[in-house]
């Protein structure tokens, strides 16, 4: 288990994460969504005189694209920072404690782990570490959004207990007053009776990136309704009680609340990623009571911009769960990785596979749309392709897949895709493409084929082109061994071949 | 008035003054060693290198490995600086092509020197005429003498064999120049045509040439020179800086000259010198100059060779040959090569970076002067030319596909397969932008848009038709045709948030970044126009300088 504030720990140390003032003059979103927009480093803020008047204790420090952060459509840059090389997995992956540069399918495993029903429980029961305490949710020092009027939570995690045991979910919302926070929350657990007015639950900031991630993996795929003593994530990140439910024991805030109302959502509430897959609802909360830890750091998000955490979290999360669905169908488990890049905000999956037989590949995509409305455009890819050059698999889209044989196209009689513009996610339709009489619900499916063609000799298939299939192996020994006796820098070689390494 | 550079060695000081080259004097092989080490350095986005000594080189010319690459996500950052554009033009695709095009419509004309005074003519070597290709002499136009008043020796030993060429990939079919300039006639001009074109060499006196019929010169060649039986006069140039290179790139309208275009982006006049063999004029500057014709009726084998397309393109076809005529060069020629292929996904060579920031403002320019009002069209950057994007609004029902018919059956129709269209609020070169236009606003039900099925011609170095299907056709282009496609990615007003917060405000987050050290924020933005952090980042300082000769 790696606590949030540790986890920063680790980004600052592998150079990924730059420390700057809040400024005072600008909002914290804002200065977050240009970041993001650079696909740079993750940034910290840390508390300075804003608007709102001098920090206390218990201000927070502020993160942002701590989860994701990386614009891969882009590639590696070593311009820009030299020699950092990040992927749009890596900062979750740290944080999930796989490793310094975690495989893209280690990534997606271990988010499967943490959703997994466990037969026996196994909690760790520790000390809180948020002992600090706030009068007033205003104390915390949450960014407000430009043209809003409250500051805005984003990133946290819901608890609410039961006798069976805590049910974690995703939360954000806006802090109306010194106690009054307007949430929104899954639908799913909304509807519950547990949120009946009344009702204890508790929200925490800054919790492990396990814990968090746990909470988008289990919304996105509605499995909300075991509690999560029972399943991967019980067993792996440490808890404390609380008048909510049980919550990390390393949260950076801790807020005990009471539901004070249940309210009809609003088109115009802002959202985190996840309520675009599993819907949401409003709830109104009171707070009880207000724990921090020291010099507490929470991550927050913009909302809506490209690249966000809460998007990145969301791609990651249907990632894992359709790489597993994939090679769970057919006895055997052809499919080297499945990625739907943050890029596209889940319009468009690719997917790396073996093509088991001739149509393998149709079956593939159609089954893909079968397991998840997002999207209408799957990109089959052969598995030598890396998921870390994304570059290259959408190149394949265009110079391995023939324009006309292997671009098909369904009739336009399938369900519409959530994510388009075009599809019933548009929001209230307008979209251009309302198809012939006007009935938005139904479009059509691409599927692009970049994979070699399993008839074709192979005399047909052309070699790549890269470091390790154009030079002969002593040759590419000696270049490295000379690498810096040519000028160039001894980090930068250890990318070399990178491209090729499909297997990671 | 500005400072642009006009040789290919004031280019290398310009990137070495930048901190983006290094001088690698250990000896490299020109079998498969300096090409291995400039896709290295392409791959991990590192220095160019400039390989002082070559092995088994008898004329001690240099290589140079890939020059005309940008650093990623600005690849046309090198050429912002050789042409002397202002600061924004370095940071944002936007800004460069504004800047680029501007200089494109300032042409100005070519003068010609004195040969005596031409640094391509340090060396000159002429073939004998009784050496020179027998059926060529048949058919040829080439001129009997080396007429030149030159400054150096004359020889009569031009022989391809003694530079040191590249063997690029271990799969290539042979040795290859490929980033070259073909100087050829002009019946419409005085001051020829340029293209560039790689050829293979097969030996002292012969290479074949890449023509593909579909483009200019090509055509010349195929339907004219060889249907009279004569040779085509031509001149091979290598190193003629960035200009010359630049608009040797571009496809530029029959009856205007790619001289005055290249001068125009240097802002003076590119100074041309008379071919020792035949009436051509070349850039004076050329590192190196290959002089000869290409012979009609005649062909060799060209390829296999690791191309554009990050596949090495098969089978071995049949090309027109160059024989040679004459050789001139500088003393110490620099030779500048490209390795093709490296890096595909993420446009890491001179072939991408050339497309990107010469072919892209040619283009764009172009379709404006068609009366198309495109904010910009580019090369989608992972593939360099089979898929561009253009940004632009629809005037009018079948606006899209009037304008990628335009382009489909002009400049556009051998390498291009599909056209992205995008919202002209996007910038083409932001690839997150395109994906994200292609994942959210192009209906498979509406927006996906084919000419016909399989009736369109197709340059054969793709990897998606077999070999048969390809076949080696007599004028370069696949025995079989292909389809092409446009795709309407125009959100129509439903484009998602790309930013919060008003301008100031995103300016002043971005000084905070930039002042933070967090990377990338001083880069060009998504949005097309948007003004740029005030704090340019000037990461090319924190570039170790290695020490370098100063005396090219």
């Amino acid at each position: 288990m790696t606590a949030f504030r540790k986890h920063l720990e680790f980004l600052h140390r592998t150079d990924d994460c730059r420390t700057l003032s809040r400024p005072a003059d600008c909002s914290p979103q804002v200065v977050a969504a240009e970041a993001l927009r650079a696909g740079g480093h993750a940034i910290e803020m840390e508390p300075g005189t804003d608007r709102e008047g001098a920090p206390t204790a218990t201000t927070v420090t502020l993160a942002s694209g701590v989860y994701g952060g990386i614009d891969q459509s882009r590639g590696q840059r070593t311009t820009d920072s030299r020699h950092r090389q990040g992927y749009p997995w890596t900062r979750l992956g740290i944080g999930l404690g796989i490793d310094q540069d975690p495989a893209y399918t280690d990534v997606l495993e271990s988010l499967l782990a943490l959703g997994e029903r466990r037969d026996e429980r196994d909690v760790t029961y520790v000390e809180r570490a948020a002992d600090a305490t706030a009068q007033d949710l205003r104390e915390l020092g949450l960014p407000t959004p430009p043209d809003e009027a409250w500051p805005r939570f984003t990133l946290g995690l819901l608890s609410i207990g039961s006798d069976r045991g805590s049910y974690w979910a995703p939360i954000h919302g806006t802090i109306l007053d010194g106690n009054t926070i307007r949430a929104r929350v899954p639908a799913a657990v909304a509807e519950r009776d547990r949120l009946e007015t009344g009702a204890a639950v508790t929200i925490a900031l800054g919790v492990p990136p396990e814990a968090l991630a746990a909470t988008h993996l289990l919304a996105i795929t509605d499995r909300l309704e075991t509690p999560i003593e029972d399943r991967g994530v019980g067993a792996t990140v440490p808890v404390i009680p609380t008048a909510g439910g049980v919550v990390p024991s390393s949260a950076e805030v801790v807020v005990e609340t009471t539901v004070a109302d249940r309210q009809p959502a609003t088109q115009s509430e802002k959202r985190e990623f996840w309520e675009r897959l599993g819907g949401g609802a409003t709830l109104t909360l009171e707070s009880d009571a207000i724990f921090t830890r020291e010099e507490p750091v929470v991550p927050f998000t913009p909302l809506g911009v490209p690249l966000s955490d809460d998007l990145q979290l969301a791609a990651l999360s249907l990632s894992a769960t359709l790489f597993d669905r994939v090679n769970s169908y057919w006895g055997v488990a052809p499919v080297d990785w499945l990625l739907l890049p943050a890029e596209g905000r889940l319009g468009l999956c690719l997917v790396a596979s073996e093509i088991l037989y001739a149509g393998f590949e149709w079956q593939l995509a159609n089954l893909l749309f079968s397991l998840s409305d997002c999207f209408d455009k799957v990109l089959v890819v052969d598995t030598e392709i890396s998921p870390r050059n994304l570059g290259r698999a959408l190149g394949d889209s265009w110079v391995k897949a023939h324009p006309s044989r292997d671009w098909l196209v369904s009739e336009p009689d399938a369900p519409s895709a959530r994510m388009p513009t075009y599809g019933r996610g548009s929001g209230g339709g307008g979209g251009k493409n309302n198809h012939e009489g006007g009935d938005s619900e139904t479009g059509a499916r691409l599927y692009v084929d970049a994979t070699w063609d399993p008839r074709w000799t192979d005399e047909y298939i052309a070699p790549r082109v890269s470091f390790d299939e154009s030079y002969p192996p002593e040759l590419r020994e000696a270049v490295r061994d000379s690498w810096t006796e040519f000028g160039f820098e001894r980090e930068s070689m250890a990318t070399v071949g990178d491209e090729s390494e499909s297997a990671e | 008035m500005t400072t642009s550079v006009t040789t290919f060695r004031e280019f290398l000081t310009v990137l070495e003054n930048a901190g983006a080259l290094t001088e690698i004097e250990t000896p490299v092989s020109w079998d498969l060693e300096a090409s291995a080490v400039t896709m290295a350095a392409n791959e991990t986005d590192e220095r160019i290198p400039v390989f002082e000594s070559v092995e088994g080189n008898g004329t001690a010319a240099r290589l140079v490995g890939d020059p005309y690459r940008g650093p990623r996500g600005r690849e046309f950052d090198h050429l912002a600086r050789a042409f002397d554009l202002p600061k924004p033009a370095r940071r944002s695709g936007p800004a460069y092509y504004a800047q680029l095009i501007d200089r494109l419509e300032k042409q100005r004309e070519p003068t010609v020197i004195e040969p005596g005074t031409a640094p391509c003519k340090e060396v000159v070597r002429t073939r004998a005429a009784e050496d020179r290709d027998a059926s060529a002499s048949a058919n040829g136009s080439a001129k009997t003498n080396a007429d030149t008043d030159a400054n150096t020796d004359t020889n009569t030993d031009a022989n391809l064999l003694e530079f040191p060429w590249p063997y690029i990939h271990q799969q290539d079919g042979g040795r290859y120049a490929t980033l070259t300039t073909l100087v050829a006639p002009d019946p419409d001009g005085e001051w020829g045509r340029w293209s560039r074109h790689r050829a293979m060499i097969h030996g002292e006196s012969r290479a074949s040439v890449l023509f593909l019929a579909g483009e200019q010169l090509p055509n010349r060649y195929y339907y004219e020179y060889e249907r009279r039986g004569e040779a085509m006069p031509v001149a091979l140039t290598l190193g003629a800086g960035p200009a010359v290179t630049a608009a040797s790139e571009m496809w530029i309208p029959v009856g205007r000259s790619e001289a005055t275009f290249a001068g125009g982006l240097q802002e003076s006049p590119i100074e041309l010198v008379p071919c020792e063999t035949n009436d051509l004029r070349v850039p004076a500057s050329a590192e190196l100059v290959i002089e000869g014709r290409i012979l009609p009726e005649k062909r060799l084998d060209e390829g296999p060779f690791g191309d554009y397309f990050g596949y090495v393109n098969g089978p071995r076809r049949s090309m027109p040959v160059l024989a040679v005529d004459a050789i001139t060069h500088r003393e110490r020629p620099y030779l500048p090569f490209c390795v093709e292929g490296s890096g595909v996904g993420y446009a890491s060579n001179s072939t991408s970076s050339l497309q990107v920031a010469a072919a892209g403002p040619d283009a764009t320019l172009g379709l404006r002067a068609a009366g198309y009002d495109v904010a910009m069209a580019a090369p989608w950057p992972y593939t360099e030319r089979t898929v561009w994007v253009i940004a632009t609004d629809r005037p009018y029902p079948g606006a899209l596909h009037e304008l990628a018919n335009f382009i489909f059956t002009t400049w556009g129709m051998l390498h291009i397969d599909c056209f992205v269209f995008v919202d002209r609020e996007v910038n083409p070169l932001d690839s997150r932008a395109v994906v994200e236009a292609l994942a959210l606003h192009a209906d498979p039900a509406t927006d996906f848009h084919q000419f016909g099925v399989e009736r369109m011609p197709k340059v054969p170095l793709n990897i998606y038709q077999t070999p048969d299907e390809k076949g080696s056709a007599a004028v370069g282009t696949s025995k079989s045709k292909t389809a092409k496609a446009y795709i309407d990615a125009l959100s129509e007003g439903e484009r998602p948030t790309q930013t919060i917060g008003n301008p100031e405000d995103r300016q002043r987050a971005r000084d905070l970044l930039a002042e933070a050290g967090v990377a990338g924020v001083a880069d060009e933005v998504d949005t097309m126009g948007e003004r740029h952090s005030a704090i340019d980042q000037e990461t090319d300082a924190t570039r170790h300088q290695h020490p370098q000769h100063q005396n090219r």
